[in-house]
């Protein structure tokens, strides 16, 4: 399969590493060649209609900085657009940073992508948070598929446990832990008794949150990934202005000191019910859902098999890229349906 | 009393010069008691302009269009002067072109206004070509004294379905209706000058017939008239026994059948459209590739059925360059009944064309070729359609493979061609990849390195004393 990748950060390094490290297996396993034609970073491109060599881009990246300085297939200043539109392949792989203001560059790389029939594997929850239900429209009108295991949970596989492993039955709502940053933080503030202050600095300082914190403790992380779960899974048509947000920073010591009497804790809990909304809530201790560090877990309730809930680590270069093959492998098998019906 | 229908190409009324001189080619034979048709395509590289006009109108690009109108206009204008002497003439010629003209000019600014560009209007653009250079033809005609006649191919009975671009004639129609139009021209000493490529469908509307075409005109008008002979006048000396620019000593092919001919064609010799020879080869009229610009020499005759001479099995040999070889194997083929048709079925489905096929009797592998600029979807589609099911283990890929077709009628039925062949091949050094021979026997193809088809070419000529 030759497939664009658009982005070229941790996520998408971690991707081709993946493809590197276990071609054969890939291929005796699953028959699942892939050829990456061409890959887009903020610098340019690198384009070779037979796959690149992925050695040497990862060499490339981070000795050089930008894939666009290959000598012999760099395009420096090439847009993500323009390879897009003008490159053969069947799949391209959206891994550019999340951006809920108007959701681009990555909404536009979506758009174009399945208007030239191709299908697309994304990681970017911008684009899906603010217009979901109108690429799902593109999608099908299309006949390509738009896939985005990676947007909710990282490497867990939460949205093909709601939608596959309980088909048939009825999900009733749906709630669960769904940003590891924050939850490390409200764990370290619980279990260490530090104020919120110090537990985002030492997050910080371990790499857990980024230099601007807002879309983690602020609970715009969580809120996207509730829309693509509501959409996705609750065929709701929302989108983030229908979530209902409240973040982390004012969770005080004194609250969680409450809360421990109770044998409860507070964790920044998203939940769709009628409603769509993030905020801090007070949970047991022995809810399956309490769970400590950087691990997301959520809590399916269904009609008929009760209650189910998934723990994993949400977020992480191989964890995120792991998701992303495997929607790269259900294209491959839904492809070949295709192809030899 | 001879019936000739003669074909003129665009090279051959290339300019107003080029025109007078195909005029007192075919004044020079009606003294030697000839009965004639003649065909004419459009000036050289005319329907390439036009193309480009109508895209560029779709476009919306009316500077550029007016452009290329002006100078298809001055072209012919041009051609018009210096071919016909007569002012009388001339200026009627010049009249009528300039009609021609303001209808295409309006025709395209309907298509720059509807931004749309339909086959049927494409077609209709494309018909103003052969609409031109075949009234310059006919006015170099009248201007040496000939008794002469106008006609769109329309006019002259073609009878199209309406696939337009590539149109094929309600044959029994049009043979039907060409000879009583034209027929009765003939026994009053007139001759029909007609535009190749371009016809009509029942309704009336203009079409072309795509590749071949005025060839195809020649030989639809020699099959309804049962001429004696079709001559396809060009710029060579006829069909090559190779390209010279492989082989400095290669020859014209004085005579071969239908069979090698349309064989030729089809691995890329500078031949006819083996469509075009279709009514020829039906009616058994035969075909004579002449050049205009040597017309002493006799050029090549196809006909129905060939004297074999023992030694001359080999007729010609062609290349066909810009492929790739595609390879897949698997244990999983071997006995697997329809293997070769669920590939081949997929590929047809994805528009992928094959020009090549083998397959062991192992089964376990199967080769193909196709052509270069589709290679990486073939094998992407490949690989995502077959690999996983079991059936194949690995899809590979050559790109700098080519195809030498060796063509000739006598191969049939005479041992050893085969061993020759390859023996010449082997003993320049040269790996054959891929062998193909049709049960006809009319011609083996193989595949070779591309840097290595013009030795391979070069072996054969010297083998076969080509």
């Amino acid at each position: 399969m030759r497939i664009i990748l658009i982005g070229y950060g941790v996520v998408g390094q971690s991707l081709t590493q993946i493809f590197t490290q276990r071609r054969a297996e890939l291929i005796k396993n699953y028959g699942f060649h892939p050829r990456v034609v061409a890959i887009v970073d903020r610098r340019g491109a690198a384009v070779n209609p037979k796959g690149l060599n992925l050695e040497k881009t990862l060499s490339l990246k981070a000795e050089r900085n930008t894939v666009a300085a290959h000598h012999e297939r760099g395009h420096p200043g090439m847009s993500a657009l323009n390879v897009i539109e003008n490159v053969d392949a069947e799949t391209i792989v959206e891994a550019t940073p999340t951006n809920i203001k108007d959701g681009e560059p990555g909404l536009s790389h979506i758009k174009t992508a399945l208007k030239t029939g191709k299908h697309v594997v994304t990681t970017n929850k911008g684009p899906l948070a603010l217009a979901l239900p109108v690429l799902t429209e593109l999608a099908n009108y299309n006949k390509a598929y738009l896939k985005f295991s990676g947007t909710v949970g990282g490497g867990t596989p939460v949205l093909d446990l709601a939608k596959r492993c309980l088909m048939g039955d009825r999900i009733l709502s749906i709630r669960g832990i769904l940003n590891g940053t924050t939850n490390y933080i409200l764990t370290e503030m619980d279990g260490r008794h530090i104020t919120f202050e110090e537990a985002l600095n030492n997050a910080q300082k371990l790499g857990y949150a980024e230099a601007n914190p807002s879309m983690d403790v602020d609970g715009l992380d969580a809120a996207c990934k509730l829309v693509i779960m509501a959409n996705w899974i609750m065929n709701k048509r929302v989108t983030l202005k229908d979530v209902s947000i409240q973040g982390i920073r004012n969770v005080t010591l004194q609250a969680l000191k409450e809360a421990a009497k109770r044998d409860c804790t507070i964790k920044l809990i998203g939940s769709i019910n009628e409603k769509l909304k993030v905020a801090p809530t007070e949970i047991s201790k022995q809810d399956p859902l309490c769970v400590g560090g950087v691990l997301n877990a959520v809590t399916f309730v269904s009609e008929f098999a009760g209650e189910e809930t998934i723990v994993g680590r949400g977020a992480g270069g191989m964890e995120t890229a792991s998701a992303i093959l495997r929607d790269l492998l259900d294209i491959k098998q839904n492809l070949a349906t295709r192809l030899m019906s | 009393m001879k019936r000739v229908v003669m074909k003129f190409g665009g090279t051959s009324v290339g300019n107003g010069e080029h025109i007078r001189h195909v005029a007192s080619l075919i004044s020079n034979h009606l003294n030697k008691d000839y009965q004639m048709v003649v065909v004419i395509s459009a000036l050289k590289r005319v329907t390439d302009k036009l193309i480009e006009a109508s895209k560029e109108a779709k476009s919306g690009n009316r500077d550029h269009v007016h452009k290329l109108l002006q100078k298809t206009t001055k072209k012919h204008v041009a051609a018009a002067r210096n071919a016909i002497k007569n002012k009388q003439i001339r200026d009627e010629v010049e009249q009528t072109l300039k009609t021609i003209l303001d209808e295409l000019e309006k025709v395209l600014t309907g298509i720059i206004y509807l931004g749309e560009l339909t086959p049927k209007s494409k077609d209709y653009v494309l018909s103003f070509g052969e609409r031109m250079s075949t009234l310059i033809v006919w006015g170099a005609l009248r201007d040496l004294g000939l008794n002469v006649q106008y006609f769109t191919g329309k006019d002259a009975g073609i009878v199209t379905d309406s696939n337009f671009g590539e149109a094929r004639p309600l044959i029994k129609v049009t043979l039907h209706e060409v000879k009583q139009k034209v027929e009765p021209l003939l026994e009053k000493g007139i001759i029909p000058v007609v535009t190749g490529y371009i016809a009509a469908n029942q309704d009336g509307e203009i079409t072309t017939l795509g590749r071949g075409g005025s060839d195809y005109t020649a030989t639809i008008i020699a099959a309804a008239l049962e001429a004696d002979e079709v001559w396809i006048w060009t710029d060579v000396d006829g069909l090559m026994t190779s390209d010279p620019k492989i082989v400095p000593s290669t020859k014209v092919i004085s005579e071969l059948s239908f069979q090698e001919a349309i064989e030729l064609a089809i691995f890329g010799a500078k031949a006819m459209h083996p469509k075009a020879l279709e009514p020829a080869m039906e009616k058994e009229v035969p075909v004579r590739i002449r050049n205009t610009f040597n017309p002493q020499s006799l050029g090549t005759l196809i006909v129905k059925e060939q004297k074999i001479k023992a030694k001359d099995v080999v007729k010609g040999t062609t290349i066909i360059k810009n492929l790739a070889l595609i390879n897949i194997s698997g244990a999983g083929m071997v006995g697997t009944p329809g293997t070769a048709a669920k590939v081949f079925d997929m590929l047809g489905k994805n528009n992928i064309n094959v020009l090549m096929i083998s397959q062991s009797a192992s089964e376990a592998n199967i080769s193909f070729i196709l052509h270069r600029d589709g290679l990486e979807r073939a094998v992407s589609t490949l690989e995502i359609a077959l690999l996983g099911s079991g059936l194949i283990r690995e899809v590979t890929a050559e790109d700098d493979v080519c195809v030498v077709a060796v063509v000739g009628a006598g191969m049939k039925g005479t041992p050893g061609v085969a061993a020759r062949l390859f023996g010449a091949i082997a003993r320049k050094g040269l790996n054959v990849r891929m062998i193909a021979q049709g049960s006809s026997e009319l011609n083996i193809s193989f595949v070779v390195k591309e840097t290595d088809g013009e030795k391979a070419v070069r072996a054969i000529h010297e083998e076969f004393k080509l």
